[in-house]
């Protein structure tokens, strides 16, 4: 069996709750790990790593003879198990949030037992990748973040071969996710983003399942993967290259512009209506050229909400 | 016409469109008398919080009569901020709605950012500078807590003498979490206002009694400070609190899931050993567990919300320490 349950856990009115994870590849401690659905509603996380779980099993099955898992390899696709058969983001028994209860406790909150078992089984990997999907009102280009990378770090994303990496610092407000706690411990740890909350958004899937697939080529853990090195040029972007668009005004935002296309200075992306009278509130314009990274899917608009990032190629 | 008179006035601290024609508007009331020192109440930062909308309610029903009887009585100016997440509170939602994000971890906040940023921003403005800040918040809808003052240990010096006054039952030290820089209380202590943060009660409900309590603890820390003159009469003080921190809190995780039922009242002495309630099932009927009292001490954190999930926070007791002179 290539899966085993991570947490184990009664529940008051129910089946006892569990949270698999699979184990794919050679005995050992897991060379890489992957987790996603610490979010309950960012689904393409979860479609990505159950795909990826299916892709292993079937390498390690000696389904593609020229494929061979050289090491071994955890994914446990939804941590919030619960969350994610209800849509929720949160964890639906007290409305706390999974990704803000690390490093956890073994003795703790419902969510700390959780988070500490996450974070048990997975901080020992030498690469960890923690996959997510903006919310339910923005979609972001695939793209790697690094939270104070270290220069190994900064070395190894352009690997997943995603069309950007993202640097920024950890703020306060992230002392208490997975990322943060992975840190203190040897080994390198990478965010994936992946489009919108709510729902799949097939392409970037797509993007994103070759990606790790050629990661785990480059990184030797997947043997035979044939990577072919200008797959993607992935492009550097500090926080200094992001440029923002905030609503001017309240009202409804509709673009009919995709991402990962490169936009001019003084392009039109989209339009803030008046909500209740449709006039033209807003004319929402490009400020400057670059590689459109984040977009607003939800309409309903107050003042000052985001509603574009472009990144630039300097800052 | 009085020789004196406080002006009573009710104004937006920040006006914003929202999507669909209605304007979001944070209000405050303030009530000023003479030159001396300003003092706010903040509640609402949680929409399911209400125990501190009653304590406005019952403050500025106080300052109403102060203005008809006395109106000398007030040396500086009073500010009330009943409702710091309007949306939240419209809509029974502890977050603000359409964020999904707790106000009370975006501060200070920037003028220009989204509106829980727009939000912590205007109240930071407004309240800096203030010689007492108030902040009352109602637990959750999990737990009733004992009325309690919970200070940041790097503020314990200057903030645990003004805590002593509030009339509470509890002073809780808190270690330095570097997750809670984000409150209102820690950016307005950071930068030299003195904010106190109350917890008590219950969300979704109120508790009349909890809130005279804390409203004679602040009209006496008002009449402290000045703004109240020394000759107004206030309701006496009644509480004196007793103090908490680290070393001798206990917490009473739940064992396995089910429904707690507790036997016992809340904040009321315990014995090591003793029985505070049982997690039983309702499906198989029968108890799954016993919820024993770890030491001796005071029980100050009781569940109100009967559904317990393994790990699920039941009760805390504070192991006694002695009680503030
Ligand atoms: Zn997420
Ligand atoms: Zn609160």
């Amino acid at each position: 069996m290539s899966s085993r349950d991570l947490v184990l856990m009664t529940a008051p009115l129910r089946e006892d709750f569990t949270i698999p994870c699979h184990e794919i590849g050679p005995a050992g401690n897991p060379a890489v790990s992957f987790v996603s659905g610490l979010h309950g509603d960012e689904i393409n996380g979860i479609y990505i790593l159950a795909r990826l779980a299916d892709f292993l099993t079937a390498v390690a099955g000696g389904n593609y003879p020229k494929l061979r898992l050289a090491q071994r390899v955890l994914i446990i696709p939804a941590v919030n198990v619960l969350g994610t058969n209800t849509l929720r983001r949160a964890w639906p028994f007290d409305q706390s949030d999974q990704n803000r209860m690390f490093p956890g406790n073994r003795m703790g909150e419902t969510t700390q037992r959780i988070a500490y078992s996450v974070l048990e089984a997975t901080k020992k990997s030498a690469y960890r990748v923690d996959l997510h999907s903006s919310n339910l009102y923005f979609e972001e280009l695939p793209q790697v973040r690094l939270y104070d990378p270290t220069p190994e770090e900064r070395e190894t994303a352009p690997l997943f071969g995603l069309p950007a990496i993202m640097e920024r610092s950890v703020s306060p407000v992230f002392t208490t996710t997975l990322m943060y706690a992975w840190k203190y411990w040897p080994g390198q740890s990478f965010l994936l983003q992946v489009g919108q909350a709510g729902s799949i958004q097939l392409p970037h899937c797509q993007q994103v399942f070759r990606g790790l697939v050629s990661f785990l080529g480059r990184i030797g853990v997947l043997e035979g993967v044939e990577v072919a090195e200008a797959d993607q040029e992935a492009l550097y972007f500090t926080r200094e290259c992001s440029v923002r668009i905030y609503a001017d005004r309240a009202g409804m935002f509709v673009s009919d512009k995709s991402l990962g296309g490169w936009v001019s200075k003084g392009q039109e992306l989209g339009y803030i209506y008046d909500s209740f009278n449709g006039t033209v509130r807003t004319r929402v314009i490009a400020p400057a050229a670059g590689l459109l990274t984040g977009i607003r899917r939800q309409p309903m608009l107050f003042e000052g909400d985001l509603l574009v990032r472009i990144c630039t190629r300097t800052p | 016409m009085p020789e004196s008179a406080i002006a009573i006035s009710t104004s937006c601290i920040l006006s914003l469109e929202m999507p669909y024609s209605e304007q979001l508007c944070i209000r405050r009331t303030a009530y000023r008398g003479g030159d001396g020192p300003r003092a706010a109440i903040v509640a609402g930062i949680h929409g399911d919080e209400l125990e501190g909308l009653y304590v406005c309610q019952l403050l500025a029903d106080w300052l109403e009569q102060l203005a008809r009887e006395n109106p000398a009585g007030l040396a500086g100016t009073v500010e009330l901020y009943p409702a710091m997440n309007p949306l939240g509170l419209d809509t029974l939602t502890r977050a603000i709605p359409v964020f999904d994000t707790d106000l009370n971890r975006n501060f200070p906040g920037s003028p220009n950012g989204d509106l829980p940023k727009r939000i912590a921003h205007a109240a930071i403005e407004n309240l800096s500078g203030a010689a007492l800040v108030v902040d009352i918040h109602a637990s959750n809808i999990y737990l009733r807590e004992i009325p309690q003052v919970r200070i940041n240990t790097d503020f314990a010096d200057s903030l645990v003498p003004l805590a002593r006054r509030l009339n509470l039952d509890l002073i809780w030290l808190h270690g330095a979490m570097t997750v809670l820089e984000a409150t209102v209380a820690h950016s307005l202590n950071s930068v030299g206002t003195p904010c106190l943060v109350v917890e008590m009660g219950v969300g979704m409900r109120i508790t009349p009694d909890y809130c005279r309590q804390v409203m004679s603890g602040i009209l006496t820390l008002w009449k402290d400070q000045g703004v109240l003159t020394p000759d107004v009469e206030l309701p006496p003080l009644d509480h004196l609190p007793l103090i908490a921190d680290d070393s001798n809190v206990h917490y009473l995780n739940a064992p396995t899931s089910g429904l707690f039922v507790p036997v016992i009242e809340h904040w009321t002495d315990v014995r090591k050993g003793q029985l505070l309630g049982t997690i039983v099932s309702p499906l198989q009927g029968g108890i799954l567990s016993e919820v024993r009292s770890p030491v001796d001490g005071i029980l100050f954190t009781l569940r109100e919300y009967p559904l317990v999930y393994e790990g699920s926070l039941m009760a805390r007791v504070m192991a006694r320490k002695g009680r503030l002179a």
